[in-house]
């Protein structure tokens, strides 16, 4: 009897040590770029998401000397009023045709499994729902920080034409947190 | 009676132990704790371009009385000086049309035809209805103030098109 009590109150103890490591991953985020690869070993959930991380990581501290010749290409201002969401979107141009997404002034509201998106649609909702409208997505990575400037890796191939709105979006409750409609900078 | 407050101990106990991973999972979903832990970061620019003009407000032109369209743009150069270009201008010719800045929030923006006294800062004549074109902007201005660009046609007081500058 007290052993099976033992035993549930261990199985309580692991889910919720399973949880503590997005906090850990959370609070270290502001020194992104040293702390990477550790933050993978630690995080299992989603290791396709962080192999997108990594790659942008060493992109950027192999890009950066050489390509100082980037271009604005597109730019927006972000809404969101239910996780009041305000700072701009712009897209760049790299001399060798890579694209690369910058938030600045950026702000919203922190919360769980945020992602940062790109949706195939001229604006979206403040309330958007993408799984619901099964609108065309591409993954650009988990929100680094919910303040502050920050980069974004676009795939190669992505097609800005079609893909014309960035979206702060919580995966795990399919929720738009705010939206920047791109228009030609 | 023992035996019943014995019962009651390991049912509390169960219902303790049973209600512990219940929350922690929801815990876990909701993560209620990030409303007041905020996530700073701080990247720097994806290209290191600090020889290059910077730009520092934009915004889209837009107007109804004169179909206007395109992009205006506050850049820093690196001298300090500050320039307005509109780029992918594209609206009606018209007499003595110039481009000012003037504050978004006056009401005779709303207006195609300003019936008072415009409050405006002159940056130039318009140097031609379509393309790209730079003008200086005044090392006085303040463009948190003053942060509307109007295409404004002095001779019939009439506004082609505005643009709210945003930060960029």
């Amino acid at each position: 009897m007290i052993s099976k009590v033992k035993l549930v109150l261990a199985l309580a103890g692991l889910a919720f040590a399973f949880g503590l490591q997005a906090p850990a991953y959370a609070q270290d985020s502001m020194h992104q770029q040293d702390n990477m690869k550790h933050e993978d070993g630690m995080q299992q959930q989603d290791g396709m998401k962080h192999e997108d991380g990594m790659q942008q990581d060493n992109m950027k501290h192999e890009a950066m000397p050489q390509e100082n010749n980037g271009k604005a290409v597109e730019t927006g201002t972000f809404h969101g009023k239910v996780h009041s969401t305000s700072g701009r979107a712009t897209i760049y141009r790299a001399e060798n045709g890579k694209l690369v997404l910058r938030l600045t002034n950026f702000k919203t509201s922190n919360g769980p499994d945020v992602h940062v998106i790109l949706i195939a649609a001229k604006d979206a909702d403040d309330d958007a729902n993408f799984l619901k409208s099964n609108t065309k997505r591409v993954e650009l990575g988990k929100l680094k920080g919910n303040e502050g400037d920050q980069n974004y890796e676009i795939p190669s191939g992505t097609d800005l034409g079609k893909f014309q709105t960035v979206s702060i979006y919580c995966e795990r409750f399919n929720a738009n947190f705010g939206a920047a409609a791109l228009e030609k900078f | 009676m023992s035996a019943h407050s014995s019962f009651m101990f390991s049912h509390r106990k169960w219902v303790v132990a049973a209600s512990l991973p219940v929350l922690a999972a929801a815990w876990w979903a909701f993560r209620p704790e990030k409303l007041w832990i905020n996530q700073r970061v701080n990247e720097p620019a994806p290209f290191a371009a600090s020889s290059d003009p910077q730009p520092l407000y934009t915004g889209r032109l837009q107007g109804e009385a004169h179909q206007t369209s395109g992009r205006a743009t506050v850049y820093k150069a690196p001298d300090g000086a500050e320039y307005l270009r509109l780029s992918d201008l594209s609206t009606s010719n018209g007499p003595d049309v110039h481009v000012v800045l003037s504050r978004s929030e006056d009401a005779n923006l709303q207006q195609e035809i300003v019936k008072g006294q415009l409050d405006r800062i002159e940056l130039g004549a318009l140097k031609g209805n379509q393309g790209d074109q730079n003008y200086d902007v005044p090392a006085s201005v303040d463009l948190r103030r003053y942060d509307a660009v109007v295409i404004y046609c002095e001779r019939f007081h009439a506004v082609f098109g505005v643009a709210k500058l945003e930060q960029f």
